[in-house]
Order: structure tokens, then C-alpha cells, then sequence
């Protein structure tokens, strides 16, 4: 039986970037700087998307497209020793931020690249080090709310004037570990920025069945923090709301959480047809595809040359096809190594001589019944 | 050396621990100005200061998984569960991030997840479990459980400075039942290093966590009858001292598995298989389990004590294979 979907109740958003280039404080290498990465990001997942089709990749592919300009926003805002955990839908703030898509790529194929050397999928990625992108469990959603909260916890602990800035989605703000993540977070006023993606499907549940409130927004009350909703597609308004997020996180007045309305252009896998999505969503956000709208406003408002543009779209081009050839050479990681790096090195790990005098009696064995002396101290239980 | 009950010498441990690295602290339910359910960390927050002895909500995957996120920058948390049968609330972050972040990514989790564990005292399905098979199952944690106050302390200090996720299972009877001559200031034992309790000839009893004592009773017990017993107390799980477990076996030729998490599915299963595939031709008898019956720990003393091990149980199991 089919089921006709009830006309969705669209949003009053604009298909174009209304934000007058004279008042913003880019100049022009950093407006192409944020196109680059939103561009980059949608020739490595339309690359991505081939490979599945053509049966060329391992696993499943799972793309943020239509998600760009809500990635790279409030990515570009972060400071140094800033922390952020992406969930799948942000290659571009990766990108952003420098990461290789070769090395990505070659994650994706399953290839002996670090930091995991084949022991995760191309779609996850910590590395503080060189990006500040931190590790979680990627495996149930929401589990990386707690452990932004972690790590908001120990920049608050060593005074560090920085934040840390969770992507989540509309789906994740439901498991218990949402609640518990921002609870503490809230309670220890700590610099903790949640990027809440209303991209309208987690996986095929819309939010009507994820959540008794109209915006995720509506569930910061119950946590004492800041929060506003902001178009999603609009890199600008992006910038700006979640730069008054984070402002307020910064300042040490406690978490913040930063909604967006945006969409997912395509399923929540490549495996996945959408068939559950109304036509009408789906023109409508079509309509305003962010990099669409944002190139059409650096031409049109910003008077930025359509060639520098397409010389950023040709070397994404070239870029993705570098990271193939790269990805493909790399060698696979080799089956010996499946038991390495599993327990760091410790300084009390057992030497040959621990075990030359390891009698150790016990001579008053405590044993119920047995036992006649008992010791209490007050208050404390048994 | 001072006197400690096994309760003193873990507060012992972490209050050293906690002067020598500022990098250490302490977060867990009422642990603050109570001190503690038990009264582990009584005093802590007048010393160390409500950033370093930290009050949670109650919400043990919350904790958990920021007390991880911590650990990743170079702070050494200590969680302290209520009782330990709430880790359960806290498994997703403690098996799925705690434990594979480091094989994943090559970043260290020295996190320690610290609770009283056991029965016996007649607190019920839900505060007297042994949950530490659900862990030892679970590559990437380590997995102690001290039976002595020595141990209490001195592989608390070890599992603090150790750089992976370590589940570390206190027994709450012990807390105040058990009292001996503990070394003060710096004082490890490493992690994956068993202790002989007993030392015999005639049968080795494999055990850890507060069953060891009801196995050192049975001991001597049976030493007055003329038997030489001896007794393993393994003292980590993961990692498994095999060579001290295969030494013993190789020596004695029988060998009695006792613990008192329930028997499907527990560590002994483990043990009994690595013996019988690496000390077979040395076994004069099967290897024997005496463990908790596979229900829930019951309320009423009768039905606890039906399920849970005793010095009877271990015995009667003992000369059985004595005399086999």
C-alpha cells in the first residue's frame, strides 16, 4: 500500500544569500576560501556516490550533501586549540580545516593510512594533533555529546580560553546521553557549542517522530543554555549565529546550542532511495542548495570573477582525482598488525621479575560468619 | 607499614595518587562533601577542592564518557560508581569509546571505573553484582580485582597510572571485614601479575576478588586433613597471568575454579579452557567450577546464601577432587 506523504509545512527561507557583501569582514581570498571547501566536499562525495554505484567501495557511503555551508560556518569560526567532532555529514568542515582527501579516501578504501590504519571507516576520523578533531563513539548516536562535555570540562579545569563544538543531528538529540551530555555540561557552565543539523530525516523518521517540540531548539530550555535556530543554507547566517554561540561559550556563561535548518540531499546511505521524503521538501530545498547559492551570490553581490571560481571548481576536480590515484596506491594495512596498538605501553605492566616472588599469604582470611571484627565508619553503608 | 582495612587502603591509594599528580581526579555520585556512599573518598574535598572531587548529576554514561574525553588531554580520572552494578548504565561509552579509541586512533584512555562490587549483604538484585566478565569480554580494558588491602592499594595506584581504560572491582564486604599491614607512600603492584595465597602440591584453587579468602579457609581447612592446597588469587583478568595459572596446574595436576559472579558465561569458563588446552596432559582430574548460581543475586539470606559460593560449596567441591 502506498502512503501519500501530507504536504509538508515549508519554512519561509529566501533561495538566495542575502548578506551585503560591503558588510561582512571577508576579503576575497577568504570567500573563496570558504567555497573551496564546500565545493571540495561535494566533488568528494559525488566521487564517493560513483564509486558505490559502480561497486567500487567498502561498505556502505553515507554523504552530507546540502550540508556544506552549516559545516564549514561555524567551522571557519574555531580558534587555536579549539576542539570539534563531526558526525557523517561534515567532510567539508574537514576539508575546511585541511585535512587531505587523499588520506580520506584511502580510509574509505580500507588502506594502512593513519591514524587508523584500516581499523575504521573513511567516514570517521580523530586526530587532535594536527586538527583538533577529537575522538567519540561513533557508534551510538549522541555518545559524542558526553564526551564534548569531557572535553569543555578539561579546558574549563586548565583555564584554556577554549571551546569545544559538537555536530549533531536532529535524531541524536534523543538518546539519554543528549540529556546527560548537556545536563552536566549546563551545571558546569562549561564551553561546550552544539551544532544541532535539522536536516528533516534521521535516516527515513522526521522530526514529528523524533521529537514532541517543533525545533530542537525548543529542548534548550531544559538545560539553562543559550540556543537559536538559524538557516542552515545560508553560510552567513550560519556564521553569525553560531559565532554568537560560541561568543557565549567562550566567555565562560556555559554551553550553547546552535540549530540549523537544513536538509540532506541525499538518503541516509547511498543504499537508501528516499522514498519517504514529500516531492515538495525536496524542491524546495533543492531550490536552495547552499554552494549553488553561495556561488551565485559571489558573482552576482560580491562581483568575485567567475573564473577564480571555476579555477576552484577545476582544482577540486583535480584534487579528488589525486586523492583516487593516491587512495589506490596506497598499500593495505598488513594482517599481522590486526593485534597491535590495542593497550598503550604503562609503566606498571608485569616485567619477568614481578613473578619471581609472588607468595603472598593472606593470614586472616576475611569470610562471612567467620568474620568477628567489623569496622564501621559513620554514615557510610555496611 | 600501617594498618588499613581494604576500604583505608584504597582511599590511601587515590589520596596519594592525587597529591603526586595534579592530573588526577576524582568524579562520581555524592562523593563530594558526603564523601561517599562508602566513604571512600571522605575528606577528599577539603583537600583537593570541588574541581578535582567532582559531584555528578546522576547520569553514569554522562560522566563516563566526559571522564573519557578528560582522559584523551592528559587528565587521569577516577570514576567512582555508587555501586558497581551502575556501570551498566555506562557500558556504551565505557565498551565502545573507553576501550577502542586507542585501537582506533592510536589516542590513550587512562581512565579507571572504580565501584564496589558483591554480594552477600544482603542488598539485592541490583547492588550486589560481579559484572566483570561483561568487561573482560571487551578487548582494550584491563581488568582488576583486588582481594587484599595491599592489593587495594597497590593496584590502584598502578591502574591510575596505567594509559589504558581500567575497570577496577572493589568487593564491598571487604570494605571493612578485611584489615592487614599495608606499605605507606609509593607502593604498586603491576597489572597481570597473579599472587599465591597458599602454597601446595595436591590441588590448585584458581580464584580472585573476595573469593579468595573463602578459598584460603578451604585451605587451610584441608591442610589440617593432611592435603596440600594451593591457592591462585589471579588478581587481574585482563591481563591473565597464564603462566602462573599454568605453573600451578603443572604442579598440582587438579584444579578448582572458584568465583563469585555467577557461573555461565564467567571468567572460569576462560580459565577451565586455557588449562585444559595448554596443561592437558598434566590433568589428573576435570577441572572443577564453583561459582554463583545463573539467577539474580536474591534479597532474602536464605536464597543468597543458596546462590552465592561458600567455604562449604569450595570444600565439598575440593575433596571431591582429591579424592578423585
Amino acid at each position: 500500500m502506498s502512503q501519500t506523504s501530507p504536504k509538508p509545512d515549508l519554512p519561509d527561507f529566501p533561495a538566495e544569500i542575502e548578506a551585503d557583501p560591503k558588510q561582512l569582514p571577508y576579503d576575497k581570498e577568504q570567500l573563496l576560501r570558504f567555497f573551496a571547501a564546500m565545493r571540495l566536499a561535494r566533488a568528494f562525495e559525488e566521487k564517493l556516490g560513483a564509486l558505490y554505484r559502480q561497486g567500487k567501495l567498502l561498505g556502505a557511503a553515507y554523504l552530507g550533501m546540502g550540508q556544506e555551508a552549516t559545516s564549514v560556518g561555524c567551522i571557519s569560526l574555531l580558534d587555536k586549540g579549539d576542539y570539534f567532532s563531526t558526525v557523517s555529514r561534515n567532510l567539508s568542515a574537514w576539508f575546511y580545516r585541511g585535512v587531505e582527501p587523499g588520506h580520506v579516501l584511502a580510509r574509505w578504501f580500507g588502506k594502512d593510512q593513519s591514524p587508523s590504519h584500516g581499523r575504521d571507516l573513511g567516514l570517521f576520523l580523530a586526530d587532535l594533533e594536527n586538527y583538533g578533531i577529537a575522538p567519540f563513539h561513533n557508534g551510538s548516536m549522541a555518545a559524542w555529546i558526553p564526551t564534548g562535555a569531557g572535553y569543555a570540562l578539561s579546558f574549563k579545569m586548565r583555564k584554556q580560553p577554549n571551546i569545544y563544538l559538537a555536530f549533531t543531528g536532529d535524531g541524536a538529540t534523543s538518546p539519554g546521553d543528549f540529556y546527560e551530555g548537556l545536563n552536566f555540561a549546563s551545571i558546569h557552565k562549561l564551553p561546550l557549542v552544539i551544532i544541532a543539523e535539522m536536516n528533516q530525516f534521521a535516516y527515513s523518521t522526521p522530526p514529528e517522530k523524533q521529537m514532541p517540540v517543533k525545533n530542537i531548539a525548543d529542548r534548550a530550555p531544559a538545560f539553562n543554555i543559550y540556543s537559536e535556530i538559524a538557516y542552515g543554507n545560508d553560510l552567513f547566517k550560519v556564521i553569525d549565529a553560531s559565532r554568537r554561540g560560541i561568543d557565549h561559550a567562550r566567555s565562560g556563561n556555559g554551553p550553547a546550542l546552535i540549530e540549523l535548518k537544513t536538509f540532506r540531499q541525499r538518503g541516509h546511505g547511498e543504499h537508501d532511495d528516499m522514498s519517504y521524503v514529500p516531492r515538495e521538501l525536496r524542491e524546495f530545498w533543492e531550490n536552495r542548495d547552499p554552494i549553488r547559492m553561495y556561488r551565485r551570490w559571489m558573482i552576482e553581490r560580491a562581483e568575485i570573477p567567475a573564473l577564480d571560481i571555476e579555477r576552484i571548481e577545476e582544482d577540486a576536480s583535480h584534487q579528488i582525482e589525486r586523492a583516487v590515484e593516491y587512495a589506490e596506491a596506497l598499500p593495505y594495512p598488513s594482517p599481522e598488525a590486526v593485534t597491535e596498538r590495542l593497550y598503550a605501553p604503562s609503566p606498571h605492566d608485569p616485567r619477568a621479575e614481578d613473578r619471581k616472588n609472588i607468595f603472598e599469604p593472606i593470614e586472616n582470611p576475611a569470610v562471612p560468619s567467620l568474620t568477628a571484627t567489623k569496622e564501621r565508619s559513620t554514615g557510610g553503608h555496611f | 607499614m600501617a594498618q588499613m582495612t581494604y576500604l583505608q587502603a584504597i582511599s590511601d591509594a587515590l589520596r596519594y595518587e592525587m597529591r603526586r599528580d595534579s592530573n588526577v581526579f576524582v568524579l562520581g555520585e555524592d562523593i563530594g562533601a558526603f564523601g561517599g556512599a562508602f566513604k571512600i573518598t571522605q575528606g577528599f574535598i577539603d583537600e583537593f577542592g570541588a574541581e578535582r572531587v567532582i559531584d555528578t548529576p546522576i547520569s553514569e554514561s554522562g560522566f563516563v564518557g566526559a571522564a573519557c574525553a578528560a582522559a584523551t588531554t592528559g587528565f587521569r580520572p577516577v570514576v567512582e560508581f555508587q555501586f558497581i552494578d551502575f556501570i551498566a548504565c555506562a557500558f556504551d561509552q565505557i565498551v565502545n569509546f573507553a576501550a577502542k579509541c586507542y585501537y582506533r586512533w592510536g589516542i590513550a584512555v587512562p581512565v579507571v571505573f572504580r565501584g564496589p562490587t558483591g554480594g552477600g549483604i544482603h542488598a539485592g538484585p541490583y547492588h550486589s553484582q560481579n559484572p566483570e566478565a561483561w568487561f573482560t569480554h571487551v578487548p582494550g580494558l584491563k581488568v582488576v580485582l583486588p582481594a587484599t588491602a595491599k592489593d587495594a592499594k597497590g593496584l590502584l595506584i598502578a591502574a591510575i597510572r596505567d594509559n589504558n581504560p581500567v575497570v577496577y572491582m572493589e568487593n564491598k564486604f571487604l570494605y571493612r571485614h578485611y584489615k592487614e599491614d599495608v606499605p605507606e607512600g609509593e607502593y604498586t603492584v603491576p597489572i597481570g601479575v597473579a599472587a599465591l595465597r597458599t602454597m601446595g602440591d595436591d590441588l590448585s584453587i584458581i580464584s580472585y576478588g573476595a573469593t579468595v579468602h573463602l578459598c584460603v579457609e578451604v585451605a587451610r581447612t584441608l591442610e589440617r586433613e593432611g592435603a596440600s592446597v594451593e591457592v591462585v588469587d589471579l588478581r587481574s583478568l585482563v591481563p591473565l597471568d597464564r603462566e602462573t595459572v599454568l605453573a600451578s596446574v603443572r604442579k598440582t595436576g587438579k584444579v578448582l575454579v572458584a568465583h563469585e559472579a555467577n557461573i555461565t558465561g564467567g571468567f572460569g569458563g576462560e580459565i577451565a579452557a586455557i588449562i585444559a588446552q595448554d596443561a592437558f596432559e598434566y590433568l589428573d582430574a576435570p577441572v572443577m567450577r564453583i561459582a554463583s548460581l545463573d539467577v539474580p543475586v536474591p534479597f532474602s539470606p536464605p536464597l543468597e546464601m543458596a546462590m552465592l559460593p561458600s567455604v562449604d560449596k569450595i570444600l565439598a567441591a575440593a575433596r571431591q577432587l582429591l579424592a578423585y
